[in-house]
């Protein structure tokens, strides 16, 4: 008896001690940090004597001193997402189901780049695209670019930077939920006289949309906080709100226009990564699991 | 459904858990709010010889040649920790102001920022006198022109590291007839036209270009002129502002001219001889990194001891000859006119007060107008 009852007294705290470390992870690094700067984001004051005072303007302040760079942010992320996406489909696609005994090699290339650090990748691009590289010359003889033209420093390449920079995490869940994919359905739909438009669009792309959904968010999440891109590929009339948080909280020292601007970010994300996943279904981000159940 | 309840428990149990700590945390007021307390009551870093134990050094990347520290450590018995971790006086002032606000210094002896940014952190209470008695080679070596700058008339809290100027750099191939801060403006030269994200730096070139003295000018001037470049980079005139970073674009011809600063320009023309340091017709800006001693800051007596090592001229040669920079030591010239003859005559090295006669130092800004300035400027970093 007594033992039956430490048993199931057991059974219950183990799941309280398995989430322990991550929730006190959480709450150190997340939650404290958090609210601190919830309280900072209402502060009023010249650096460093801040004083609480349930300043709410400073939303509306910075929301309309740095409406350009905000709006800029999300279509620069919107963009590398949606190029991001349509270069990374065929690939993993390709590795998944054509890659035989490369598929590891394959693979091993897409995450070599991790191999270097972030900044020196895109520092490389920078000589990459240069004004009087390889890329800039083979474009401007193609007229895709002016004669004079150039690619650093514009939008394109801050673009570029954040596609490039960003696209193994697009590839590798939707290369992992192709991978998982019963091969015996898209059989089966070919029995039953689909074609393989038909079997791709109905069996392979809905199954596959978790890896799908998941790699547009990893993308579209980080690459709108990003201000390394901007920094470095883009010029003085690129900068995404990510350089203007740095630049409010290194430069100019205004920690409350810093941490409402910060907020403000972090809610339109979770904004529109809400109706996103509602759009795309939350089946599709959590996979089999809710099928199952 | 008793699995989902036991874990809605759980994310109650967290939540009151995280309620519980910050609650602990914030029982007064947060790690910032502080208010300054002003030089009033600034302390002296009594220097008591000899100087021993371990000291650490923040200073600039690239900024001292690779056998100094070492030798210092073998003539003092000193062991000496020499970080690079000043990239920008503002982020490292961001970085450290919590610390100096309660009386620590990370466990540095000694940090290297730039004349303004050492008045910054005076007049916070920030920053130690230095001991006289401790740096005899200072007094006797410190060039005359760096003896009585206007925010340290005594050197009592600064002792300058190198100097250096401000000025156009240019490609003289892409850009042969750039000679004036003026001509950054001009259309031909649209899109290959660099300028500092230095506030202190860049606006008061241009004002000097357009007849202002920068230590005079208004706050309306200020703005004036960071209107003038707001309109030249939505023009496209301007590409970006960079730190040290045009070093690059300069390397790879996507600029032809710039501002930039008088010591990179001299490495640069190593590996390209098209690209020059020129003295720009209204003259350049001066300043200097000073070797400061930050509120408390461990072992400053071994501090002191160093700021004496490389006022040494034969221990500054080699730092001096290392960065291209204006020395601020007296007799390195003598000592080069043996070893490196070439360089004697570098005006950019050793420069005669004839070559920088139009020359200005930082404008010092405070308070409400660097703020209301420094805003306005960071706007058209990114506009």
């Amino acid at each position: 008896m007594r033992n039956q009852r430490i048993v199931a007294l057991r059974r219950r705290l183990i799941p309280y001690f398995l989430l322990g470390p991550g929730i006190l992870w959480l709450i150190l690094f997340f939650v404290v940090p958090m609210y601190y700067m919830g309280r900072l984001s209402l502060d009023t004051g010249v650096f460093p004597s801040f004083q609480f005072n349930w300043q709410f303007s400073n939303y509306s302040d910075v929301l309309s001193a740095y409406d350009t760079q905000f709006i800029r942010a999300f279509e620069y992320s919107a963009a590398a997402t949606v190029i991001g996406l349509l270069i990374a489909y065929p690939l993993a696609y390709a590795i998944a189901f054509r890659g035989g005994r490369w598929k590891n090699a394959m693979l091993l290339a897409v995450i070599a780049p991790f191999f270097t650090t972030y900044l020196i990748r895109t520092l490389a691009w920078e000589t990459i695209l240069s004004d009087n590289g390889f890329v800039v010359h083979t474009m401007q003889s193609l007229g895709l670019i002016s004669g004079d033209g150039r690619v650093l420093a514009t939008s394109g390449a801050v673009i570029a930077g954040l596609t490039y920079n960003f696209l193994p995490f697009m590839i590798l869940p939707i290369y992992a939920s192709l991978e998982r994919l019963d091969r015996s359905l898209i059989e089966a739909a070919k029995d039953l006289y689909s074609s393989s438009r038909q079997a791709f669009l109905r069996v392979t792309l809905p199954l596959s949309m978790p890896g799908l959904v998941a790699g547009t968010l990893l993308t579209f999440i980080p690459a709108t906080g990003d201000y390394i891109n901007a920094q470095f590929l883009g010029g003085a009339q690129q900068s995404m709100i990510g350089n203007v948080i740095q630049s409010l909280y290194l430069k100019q020292t205004d920690y409350p226009a810093a941490a409402a601007l910060s907020f403000t970010l972090m809610a339109a994300m979770l904004a529109i990564v809400f109706i996103y996943i509602r759009f795309a279904g939350s089946e599709a981000l959590m996979g089999e699991e809710v099928e199952s159940t | 459904m008793t699995s989902k309840r036991r874990f809605r428990g759980l994310i109650v149990a967290g939540g009151t858990l995280a309620a519980a700590i910050v609650l602990a945390a914030c029982g007064g007021s947060g790690g910032i709010e502080n208010s300054s307390s002003g030089p009033a009551n600034v302390q002296t870093a009594k220097y008591t010889p000899p100087p021993s134990g371990d000291l650490t050094i923040s200073n600039w990347p690239l900024y001292i040649d690779k056998n100094t520290v070492s030798n210092f450590d073998k003539a003092t018995g000193v062991n000496t920790t020499y970080i690079e971790d000043v990239n920008d006086n503002q982020e490292f002032f961001a970085k450290m102001q919590p610390l100096l606000a309660k009386g620590q210094s990370g466990g540095r002896s000694m940090f290297v920022v730039t004349d303004w940014m050492a008045k910054k952190m005076y007049d916070f209470g920030y920053l130690q006198k230095i001991d006289k008695a401790g740096i005899p080679n200072v007094t006797a070596n410190l060039r005359d022109n760096l003896k009585h700058p206007s925010f340290d008339p005594n050197r009592d809290f600064s002792v300058p590291w190198q100097s250096g100027m401000t000025g156009l750099i240019v490609n003289s191939k892409l850009a042969p007839n750039v000679h004036s801060i003026n001509d950054l403006f001009d259309p031909q030269y649209k899109g290959k036209v660099e300028m500092l994200t230095e506030l202190r730096d860049t606006v008061p070139l241009v004002m000097k270009a357009d007849g202002i003295d920068p230590n005079t000018a208004t706050q309306q001037d200020w703005l004036d002129t960071i209107d003038k470049l707001k309109q030249a980079v939505a023009s496209g005139q301007i590409r970006r502002f960079t730190g040290n970073d045009y070093t690059r674009d300069m390397a790879n011809g996507d600029v032809s001219a710039i501002i930039g600063w008088s010591g990179d320009a001299v490495q640069l023309q190593a590996d390209n001889p098209d690209i020059q340091f020129r003295m720009p017709t209204q003259g350049c800006i001066l300043w200097s990194d000073n070797m400061v001693l930050p509120v408390g800051a461990p072992n400053t007596t071994a501090a002191e001891a160093f700021m004496n090592y490389v006022y040494d001229p034969h221990n500054q040669a080699p730092i001096a000859s290392y960065n291209s920079y204006v020395t601020p030591v007296d007799g390195v010239r003598e000592i080069f006119q043996k070893t490196n003859p070439d360089l004697v005559n570098d005006p950019l090295i050793f420069p005669t007060a004839d070559y920088t006669k139009n020359c200005s130092t930082q404008p010092n800004l405070s308070g409400q107008e660097e703020q209301t300035v420094t805003r306005a400027f960071e706007g058209v970093l990114n506009s």
